[in-house]
């Protein structure tokens, strides 16, 4: 550009330059005052115990058709509950369901925060921790549940601790969908074959995985291949190494022993290659050892995506046993892996329908007893759930007994906060372990970086 | 050109009366020329969707979240997070590797495409060079989970040969400037090449003829006589890739969902811009992160449009 | 623009050293030409054959394999069935949302290139400066802006609310500009205003035939730009039944058993039937590729000028 002297035409021109800068600055502006403004720790304090509903409702218009989003596998459900309620049809969009950390439902709410307008009514999300950014402690865009929207003995009809995902405070935010409490899934044709007794602790679970290595090299009793590999083993072992205490308050301590123990002994079993690295659903995993599954503590999902769906196993062979936990464990506790929602928008002008609309899908056998893929949060939908599961003849054993059992030993002390503690796991130990290191040599590192991206977001953290 | 000018004031053309005199003859004058015309619906578009975006984000990078004035906070805020460094880094190497292997690569193959002689081939190797880049997002995502598998790879040989046994070798963090290149490089060169043979074919047969006569092989007439008449394209070439490079984005992001979170999603600096936005609901931060890219886009596009001369006309 | 050296004899080097010159410099093409196409094809011959795999002959058989029609049957039915026929919408989406926004591109870019290239006015250099600061901007930071205005517009759920930002191509803009100022001599528009043609004339009877490559180059990047853009419509567009194919694409991506476990079986979307999504998303592209890369090979057609 060659900047020689200015004559006087390109000095109107700098003038019209500035003038073109200061007019596009004042559309800035505008549009700036036009949103409304919400973003980082926004003070929507729209608690209102005056209220109906325990909070400030939008203008309600009890006409007026609500919105629901759904993934691809609960659109069924809402496509039944508009088939039983011809007269209250809800508008159904279908979306990435917040799977696959895509984030699409913050993202989508807090651009519809800005633009005041947009939000549907009711949402579905494949995992659970929105409360932690949702609040009203956060930005309010959920409707508390607990506070006069949906009735009490409903909420009680849940599994104990299965809504404590999405409370804070003492305010609920959602109608839990389903469930993943882990238990351990066994192929008993091998077992019985090699004369082995099912382990009830992970300290036997620990012996027979050094039996298998030496008897039968090459079959694998666990995987932690995965990025929830820390809520089967860490959850389960008492592991704080994520109790969310508050709303922006964490406590976290890797070094705990209850985390080193667990830490111990998956690098025990790495190391004599009865656990896996490698991801269940990726494809070398099918390949090399999709036959060569032993045990595989995990969650109650494991039963339709891992055996039926992924690894195609035989039927008659797979079986549950109730969940491992440590000897010293008063009462024994297990982990949980995912488990879907269904949220209610604060801003919904339909509280009532969508109210209607969440309770239906979550409580009503018609869909979560006979269609769902995963265990009922709701008690009584969860018993029709197995029946129908067990009626099916593929499984081994009763597989009621242990998954209801399980459902109730979840532990408390593993929270739900507004990151990803998957994509910490993935991010500094998986990617440790390929690089060779242990388990236990690395949970320093997983600390550092949960501290890190708890800060990231808004948390205090404490030991 | 100022010939030109005096001639287009004598023509008929649609002139609007405006109160101030400014000479007809210097291209300052106020009064709305045939170019003002024929630039107003693009002039629009870009106010709506350019300027006025660009300039909301300078003024959300100097704001509070509230609202109030913010000075350089946002940029220091973000520029200590913990990510930034090492994204900075990360993309530095990107940069290093990708861009010199682009424009090398892409000229090269241009030039070569360029000289084949049958017409056929060369629509055909054109149109195959630019398949990878109708690839896009997520269609490639199961695409490099298989493809930098060894297990199931159909280049498992390769991989092998460089060492690598499982998925999780491939994507160790120190391989990763080097596959995002090539993924960037693998979907990008074949519309550049287009681009480039489309400027080679701008070059008058006269001009390709007479070098030929003089004897000049093909070495000599591409480095004397094709490179230098199609500098403008070459030099908007490498003012784009800059950006694109320094502006990574789409390859980290592809292959932490291919690796299920194993290759973290705020690799590089502008995911971590993304990062702040919508995960963190910072969007301050993340506008002066963006700012933070675009001054080092345009630092570098200033000494190439200097260089390559993009702004002179005739 | 134009260098024309006196043409000279050149001198007669031995004629069998020019032929092993010439042969292994065509040698030496080929395998350059060869590798690359290796390069690039690879990956796209293993996304054809893995459409006629199943889910388990994907992990098993050799990448190289051909599966079997049966399963390329299965995987396509099962592909339009998806979601009661979402794919069939997400196309014609697709096809709605890129082919209005490559007119109004086209009609907008042309013309303003052309502009920036071969005419006076004030404001020229402003215009060149601004629109590639606007295009170095990164994207991410122009989305909420852009939904901020289109929210404001009452625009948003509407195809407009992508289509108009689609319009808006600097890139294009640009290409033309450098085609127009390099490729197009002023004398040839200059012997055009001395027969009497004004400035819309010459445009359009003049300049513009002789743009064809530009014009099909812009068209083409415009529409495979707005075709493959993920994240605008996914911000501005409300439900699946607008989403263009890009978009839904994610959604079929997120129902894979291999990226999302959770998803039920009735659901789920086999990774074949992914693959085959993705063959026929990027279809259209190369089919509007094809039809451009005629217009491309026309170069500029010399004689225009009365000299």
């Amino acid at each position: 550009m060659n900047l020689g002297r200015v004559p006087a035409p390109a000095r109107r021109g700098r003038v019209r330059v500035a003038a073109a800068v200061i007019a596009a600055a004042g559309a800035a502006a505008l549009l700036a005052a036009c949103s409304s403004g919400t973003s980082v720790g926004g003070k929507n304090n729209a608690a209102d115990p005056g209220s109906k509903y325990g909070f400030k409702t939008a203008a309600q218009s009890a006409a007026s058709q609500i919105t629901v989003w759904v993934d691809s596998t609960r659109l069924p459900a809402a496509q039944a509950y508009n088939k039983a309620h011809p007269n209250s049809q809800v508008k159904i969009v279908s979306y990435d369901g917040n799977a696959n950390g895509s984030n699409s439902f913050k993202t989508k709410f807090s651009l519809f925060d800005r633009a005041g307008s947009g939000w549907p009514d009711v949402v579905f999300t494949t995992d659970n921790n929105s409360a932690s950014w949702g609040s009203l402690d956060g930005t309010g865009d959920l409707a508390p549940v607990n506070k006069g929207l949906v009735p009490q003995s409903t909420l009680n009809g849940f599994a104990k601790g299965s809504l404590d995902v999405c409370t804070l405070n003492g305010v609920t935010y959602c109608l839990r969908n389903d469930l993943a409490q882990n238990v351990l899934w066994y192929n008993k044709k091998l077992m019985d074959q090699w004369g082995y007794q099912v382990p009830t602790t992970w300290e036997q679970y620990e012996q027979l995985a050094d039996k298998v290595a030496q008897q039968h090299p090459g079959y694998i009793v666990g995987s932690a291949g995965d990025a929830w590999a820390p809520e089967i083993y860490m959850w389960g072992a008492e592991c704080p190494a994520n109790d969310v205490t508050g709303p922006k308050t964490i406590k976290v301590d890797t070094s705990d022993p209850n985390c080193v123990k667990a830490a111990k002994m998956l690098d025990s079993l790495i190391a004599n290659k009865t656990m896996s690295t490698l991801s269940l659903f990726g494809p070398e995993f099918a390949k090399q050892q999709g036959s060569k599954v032993l045990m595989l503590p995990g969650p109650d999902w494991y039963g339709g995506s891992v055996f039926q769906g992924t690894l195609k196993t035989p039927k008659g062979q797979i079986a549950v046993a109730p969940a491992l936990h440590w000897a010293d464990q008063n009462p024994p506790v297990t982990g949980d892996v995912g488990g879907g929602a269904w949220w209610i928008s604060s801003h919904s002008k339909n509280l009532k329908a969508a109210e209607d609309f969440a309770t239906w899908v979550t409580t009503n056998n018609a869909y979560q007893a006979d269609l769902a893929p995963g265990y009922p949060a709701y008690t009584a939908a969860a018993k029709g759930w197995l029946a129908k599961q067990q009626s099916s003849g593929y499984w081994a054993n009763d597989i009621a007994a242990p998954i209801l059992a399980a459902a109730g030993q979840v532990w408390s002390g593993w929270g739900s906060a507004a990151f990803s503690q998957e994509s910490i796991w993935a991010k500094v130990v998986q990617a440790g372990m390929a690089q060779g290191k242990t388990i236990e040599s690395l949970l320093p590192a997983w600390q550092t970086e949960i501290e890190n991206e708890a800060k990231v977001l808004g948390y205090t953290v404490s030991k | 050109m100022t010939a030109l000018a005096t001639r287009e004031s004598s023509a008929p053309t649609p002139q609007v009366p405006t109160s101030t005199s400014g000479s007809r003859r210097t291209a300052g004058s106020r009064r709305p020329r045939a170019g003002h015309f024929f630039v107003l619906p693009y002039v629009v578009l870009l106010a709506l969707f350019g300027v006025i975006p660009v300039v909301y984000s300078i003024y959300l990078a100097f704001t509070k979240a509230g609202g109030g004035f913010a000075g350089f906070s946002n940029f220091t805020r973000s520029a200590r997070d913990y990510r930034f460094v090492p994204a900075i880094e990360h993309v530095a190497m990107y940069v290093a590797i990708w861009l010199v292997a682009l424009i090398v690569l892409v000229v090269l193959l241009a030039l070569v495409v360029h000289r084949l002689v049958s017409g056929k081939a060369k629509a055909v190797v054109r149109f195959a060079y630019y398949i990878p880049g109708a690839l896009a997002g997520a269609s490639s995502v199961l695409l490099l989970l298989f493809v930098l598998d060894p297990t199931v790879s159909p280049v498992a040989m390769i991989l092998r040969w460089t060492g690598n046994e499982h998925f999780t070798d491939v994507i160790t963090p120190h391989h990763l400037p080097v596959i995002f290149a090539i993924i960037a490089f693998w979907t990008g060169a074949g519309g550049w090449i287009l681009v480039l043979y489309g400027a080679l074919n701008t070059i008058p047969a006269e001009v390709m003829e007479a070098a030929k006569v003089d004897g000049a092989g093909p070495v000599r007439t591409a480095l004397n006589i094709q490179l230098p008449m199609i500098r403008k394209w070459v030099s908007y070439m490498v003012i784009l890739s800059l950006a694109a490079g320094t502006q990574l984005f789409v390859e980290p992001e592809l292959v932490s969902q291919a690796s299920f979170g194993i290759v973290p999603n705020d690799y590089s600096v502008n995911q971590l811009a993304y990062q702040f936005a919508f995960t963190q609901n910072d969007f301050n931060g993340s506008a002066a992160i963006s700012i933070d890219l675009l001054v080092v886009a345009l630092l570098c596009a200033g000494l190439f449009v200097a260089r390559g001369k993009l702004f002179e006309t005739d | 623009m134009t260098v024309l050296a006196a043409p000279r004899r050149t001198s007669s080097s031995g004629s069998s050293a020019v032929t092993v010159k010439k042969a292994t410099s065509r040698g030496f093409v080929f395998v350059l030409l060869v590798l690359f196409a290796l390069f690039f094809l690879v990956p796209i011959v293993w996304l054809l054959l893995s459409s006629t795999k199943s889910a388990t002959a994907l992990n098993s058989q050799n990448p190289y394999s051909f599966g079997s029609l049966h399963d390329l049957r299965r995987n396509w039915d099962a592909l339009w069935s998806f979601q009661d026929g979402a794919v069939k919408t997400w196309m014609k989406n697709s096809v709605l949302y890129a082919g209005l926004a490559l007119v109004i591109t086209l009609a907008v870019s042309v013309p303003a290139g052309y502009a920036l290239a071969k005419m006076q006015f004030a404001g020229r250099r402003f215009l060149l400066i601004t629109t590639l600061i606007v295009m170095l901007m990164p994207t991410a930071s122009l989305v909420l802006p852009t939904f901020l205005e289109i929210n404001y517009a009452h625009l948003v759920n509407t195809p407009l609310s992508v289509v108009l930002p689609y319009s808006f191509f600097p890139f294009g803009v640009y290409l033309t500009y450098i085609y127009f100022s390099t490729a197009v001599p002023a004398d040839l528009l200059a012997a055009a205003k001395i027969d009497g043609c004004g400035e819309l004339r010459t445009f359009w009877s003049i300049a513009l035939p002789l743009a064809s490559p530009v014009v099909a180059l812009v068209g083409f990047f415009s529409f495979v730009q707005n075709w493959n853009n993920f994240f605008l419509p996914y911000v501005m567009l409300p439900g699946s039944g607008q989403y263009p194919m890009q978009v839904g694409l994610t959604q079929m991506l997120a129902s894979t058993p291999t990226f999302n476990p959770v998803v039920g079986a009735n659901a789920a979307v086999s990774p074949p039937e992914l693959v085959l999504a993705t063959l026929v998303s990027i279809a259209p592209v190369l089919v509007v590729f094809l039809l451009a890369q005629r217009y491309l090979v026309t170069g500029l057609t010399a004689g225009g000028t009365k000299e």
